[in-house]
């Protein structure tokens, strides 16, 4: 049998059986609508909640859709101690703080392990892991003497610096993967060229895995953005809070310890949209950066 | 790719920074937890050394033992769900139509929220008279009087927490199992059509064996992870009822936050870390093993 | 091997230096005192110029205490006080690092029953020489200054005080045929009178029990306790807790209430963010809370008609109450004393005291004011101002742990008695053996 009959034979198997699926890919689509709406669901739900009027979003049992719109939660978010655009800002900065030092570290590091020679490279590789499975909740008052001697506390700084701490191990370890697939004849011939290591890192290898750094950064911003604890610790001035603080504080919020579920979701909601915001717009690099990165 | 001597200095000059960050601000901390594990201290009294009381002081203490079995409990209940559900979820979607790339992209947007967040979100769905899931269920008639989910039995709490972090991180597998579907070559799996496969005998003999990579990854990440479990336990039950829904990490929080029990904090730290250490060599030796 | 000897060189060295910053910053801690003998005298105005900083914990009065420092920031502009509220849960750890570390605020607002803590720990500024002498201070609530003493030296005012009373629901008093100006004076009238309310039917309940609240709990089920001349809390190492025949008393009548249908269903997962949304509702008899409850309720329920009584014990007239609320404290490394010491006399004078706190409906920290002119406006307030009278607050080195505590035996022993049938002895025992062991840390 020669290769075309095969492969004739192959493709008419494939377009039986495709239409056999095309029955079972309605109620297959079914399940996929299904999928979205529970998935969804509970983000609507909390926007929803989040444009109640502060009683109804107080109310129990509570509604489905609110009899009114109103903007009362968010007001009193946004005028909460120091102001919500206040603590957005502290998350803001923090975040993107965070990013530029996991990527400056990370990015050459994982240069050095995936192309250089260095003795003892998989040691320092593992070790430089490890940071991932001690609980950091543990070494969060270690951190703190040590940023209180050098000043570090109620600094955006200082938060960036613990949030890269903890983003480390994962940032490395996507980077060596993703670095360690770029194929070799990329470089070899700038390298024949007379580039320095440093173009090569630039101008080949970077632009060659700019999916697996939009993953750490679009990860190592989640993090940031949503870390509460080491904040908690760190930060000891109202005017550096950031924006799990704050909703932490919803939730004692009303006189005596009582939840004030409005503006909860009110600061749910605006704690969400950025990050899906960020996920959406930059879906496409970072789907594959997760999928060419990880499997290794 | 570079070698000689120069360049090797080059690789270290650039390995570093990273190094020596990691240096500062990881194993620093570290060595002093490793310290303080050797001392009662207070932080507004001075230390007090008690070489290894601490280690056995956790071994006695029965609110260790409750803490690190629930977070087996629901290590165990958790990662099933989450592999099996997640794998599902990429034979579902893995398919370049605009309707399984929409899906793919849905089930994937609760990853990216952050857990506190998340845990904030389902909290309030679950609250007792408060929340949407309860006031749906007695109108769908399948209640008749509000379910207490978080904080009053562990068991139901542990399920109702499971309940909202499989929403938000079954997403991360799911995509990684995508990508190593994807990447399964297409004459394999045409050629065993031709064979007469159904569906499920190519997807448990062919495309299964040939990811079991992605598999064993994505069960080892969430392994660790359910094994540091906090975040979403602090925030939904504070360990109610009596501490039997705190983990081990919430355990380890208590000491070291409120209880000012530092030393002690940083031994139950230690053991957990080693504890996983030894979970994360023998999956790895498992993995090896069905490799080679 | 070389990267063998390395690493364990570099271990060693972390190790050094992590033991030589230690004991850097455990040397620290012997600051010397601020206080000097020639303190200046306290004014209600600025001793220096500059911000103050302040910290006071989330989940208390907090819109009393805003209230003070925006009265105190209107007449003292040039030295405001910038309020940072930490989250309540963590503010005993973060109280510790930030003296650990150097830094303070200026003064700070604290949950008065960890204040012996903080005391025994040297970590509070000893004001005695400052403040002893005030006139102001012999009237001012004894609970506070109970817990803000400690070996007989002072080391704070009270910020704000609560105290907790038993709530009644006089149109639910009518309705079951009882007496609306007549609120039940022991435990075994409490129990009956629920019953009869209880059987109005309609999702109405005689009492409420707040299943997962440590606090709520000490607050509204300890003084009945204590009005049963029982002891709660152990003091500190070697004290013995949970004294006298009132403690298995009232657990059994707490039982007894919750089996008989008397607590609400949902009440077993309260875990005191809607606590104060429960009277309110209408659709509880009776119930322990707080006087912050009495514009709480008003703004909820308009129409209700309510009335306030003491806790009771079990015997007839026997009465308790649970004065809880905030210091005003000065942590030790504070650099702002003498204006720490201005606001304490700011927030104890008597104008302060009527046009603040009393004008707010919120009870006056000094007992010497609260015959005022809104109280007279208000039965209410008086009524629950009497329970100053009857107050005590628990005094002991590890309430947090021992009592406030989510996961403490406090909670423990109260949750085995309304939820399970297990032998109260026994439950009692347990606590008590866990209880002994917190304190004597």
């Amino acid at each position: 049998m020669t290769a075309t009959v095969a492969r004739r034979q192959r493709a008419g198997v494939v377009a039986t059986r495709a239409r056999a699926r095309g029955r079972s890919g309605y109620l297959l689509g079914a399940v996929c609508v299904a999928i979205c709406a529970v998935m969804l669901a509970p983000l609507v739900m909390s926007v929803l909640a989040s444009v109640k009027p502060t009683a109804e979003a107080a109310a129990s049992p509570p509604t489905y859709l609110p009899h009114g719109l109103s903007l009362d939660s968010y007001e009193r978010l946004w005028t909460y101690q120091q102001g919500l655009p206040t603590y957005l800002f502290n998350s803001l900065g923090t975040a993107l703080l965070a990013i530029a030092f996991t990527l400056a570290l990370t990015v050459p590091a994982g240069y050095a392990l995936a192309r250089f020679e260095i003795p003892g490279k998989e040691v320092i590789f593992v070790v430089l892991l490890l940071a991932l499975i001690v609980p950091y909740q543990a070494l969060l008052t270690p951190m703190f003497l040590l940023f209180a001697r050098v000043g570090l506390t109620n600094t955006l700084v200082g938060l960036a610096i613990l949030h890269t701490a903890i983003q480390l191990p994962f940032s490395l370890y996507v980077l060596r993967n993703s670095l360690s697939a770029v194929p070799r004849e990329l470089e070899e011939a700038a390298i024949v060229d007379g580039a320095s290591s440093w173009q090569v890192l630039l101008r080949i290898l970077v632009p060659a895995t700019v999916p697996a750094i939009v993953t750490v950064a679009l990860f190592a911003f989640i993090m940031s953005w949503n870390e509460f604890l080491g904040a908690l610790v760190l930060m000891s001035r109202g005017s550096s809070f950031t924006l799990p603080l704050i909703l932490a504080a919803a939730r004692t919020e009303t006189s005596l310890g009582g939840t004030d579920w409005g503006m909860l979701q009110a600061g749910v909601t605006i704690s969400i949209i950025p990050c899906v915001l960020v996920y959406l717009l930059l879906q496409r690099y970072y789907v594959s950066g997760l999928m060419s990165g990880a499997v290794k | 790719m570079f070698r000689g001597r120069r360049s090797r200095l080059v690789g270290m000059a650039y390995l570093a920074p990273a190094v020596i960050f990691v240096l500062v601000f990881t194993v620093y901390p570290l060595g002093q937890m490793v310290w303080m594990s050797f001392h009662n201290w207070s932080l507004i009294t001075p230390p007090r050394w008690v070489g290894l009381g601490n280690y056995q002081r956790a071994l006695a203490d029965r609110q260790y033992w409750v803490s690190f079995l629930f977070t087996l409990k629901y290590t165990a209940i958790i990662t099933p769900i989450l592999i099996v559900g997640g794998y599902l979820l990429a034979l579902l979607t893995v398919e370049r139509s605009p309707l399984r790339r929409l899906t793919r992209t849905t089930v994937f947007i609760p990853v990216v929220i952050g857990l506190g967040v998340s845990s904030l979100l389902w909290y309030w769905l679950f609250s007792a008279d408060f929340g949407p899931i309860n006031k749906a269920l007695m109108d769908l008639g399948i209640i008749s009087k509000p379910v207490l989910w978080l904080g009053v039995d562990a068991d139901r709490s542990n399920l109702a927490i499971i309940a909202s972090v499989t929403w938000k991180v079954m997403g991360f597998g799911m995509i990684l199992f995508v990508g190593a579907i994807q990447a399964v070559p297409t004459d394999i799996t045409e050629a065993s059509l031709v064979d007469g496969a159904s569906y499920w005998q190519r997807v448990t003999r062919v495309i299964l064996p040939l990811t079991l990579r992605s598999v064993l990854l994505v069960t080892l990440v969430s392994v660790i992870g359910s094994l540091l479990a906090f975040d979403q336990f602090y925030i939904m039950t504070a360990g109610q009822p009596q501490n039997e829904t705190a983990t081990s990490v919430f355990y380890i929080y208590l000491n070291s936050f409120p209880y000012l029990r530092l030393g002690y904090g940083a031994a139950l730290s230690l053991i957990l870390a080693l504890t996983i250490l030894a979970f994360t060599v023998v999956q790895l030796l498992l993995t090896r093993r069905s490799h080679a | 091997m070389e990267v063998h000897g390395m690493r364990s060189r570099l271990r060693w060295l972390v190790l050094v230096a992590a033991a030589i910053v230690l004991l850097a910053a455990c040397s620290q801690g012997s600051d010397t005192p601020s206080t000097t003998a020639q303190a200046p005298a306290a004014t209600t105005s600025c001793a220096s110029t500059g911000e103050l900083t302040m910290w006071e914990r989330s989940g208390g009065n907090k819109q009393m205490v805003d209230m003070l420092v925006a009265a105190w920031n209107e007449k003292n502009p040039n030295c405001k006080i910038k309020l940072t509220y930490i989250p309540h849960t963590e503010m005993v750890g973060k109280i510790a690092q930030g003296i650990a570390s150097g830094e303070v605020p200026d003064l700070m607002g604290m949950d008065l029953i960890y204040a012996p803590q903080f005391e025994d720990a040297q970590q509070l500024v000893d004001l005695t020489d400052r403040i002893g002498s005030w006139p102001e201070i012999k009237t001012a609530s004894k609970g506070h200054m109970t817990v803000a003493t400690f070996e007989n030296r002072v080391y704070g005012v009270p910020l704000y005080a609560d105290v907790s009373a038993l709530f009644y629901n006089k149109d639910l008093f009518k309705r079951a045929g009882l007496d609306p100006d007549k609120p039940p004076t022991s435990l075994p009238e409490l129990r009956e009178y629920a019953d009869k309310i209880t059987a109005l039917g309609g999702g109405i309940k005689g009492y409420y029990l707040p299943g997962n609240c440590a606090g709520c709990n000490i607050f509204t089920v300890g003084p009945l306790m204590w009005a049963s001349g029982a002891k709660i809390e152990a003091a500190g190492p070697g004290d013995e807790p949970l004294v006298g025949d009132g403690v298995k008393q009232v657990l059994q009548f707490t039982r007894d209430m919750v089996k008989s249908g008397n607590v609400p269903e949902g009440a077993r997962s309260e875990n005191g963010e809607t606590f104060h949304l429960q009277f309110g509702s209408g659709k509880v008899g009776m119930m322990g809370t707080g006087n912050f409850n009495i514009t709480l309720a008003r703004q909820q329920n308009p129409k209700m008609d309510f009335g306030i009584a003491l806790l009771p014990g079990m015997a007839p007239s026997s009465a308790a109450s649970f004065i809880g609320g905030d210091l005003v404290v000065v942590p030790k490394g504070s650099k702002r004393v003498d204006d720490a010491v201005n606001f304490m006399k700011f927030l104890l004078s008597d104008e302060v005291q009527v046009e603040v706190y009393a004008k707010a409906l919120n009870l006056t920290t000094r007992t010497d004011m609260v015959d005022n002119k809104y109280f007279q406006a208000e039965p209410l307030v008086q009524d629950v101002a009497k329970a100053l009278e009857v107050g005590r607050t628990p005094y002991t080195l590890t309430f947090f742990e021992q009592i406030n505590s989510p996961q403490g035996p406090w909670l423990k022993m109260l949750q085995r008695a309304y939820y399970s049938d297990d032998n109260l002895d026994t439950v009692i025992a347990d606590a008590k053996a866990a209880m002994k062991t917190i304190a004597n840390q």
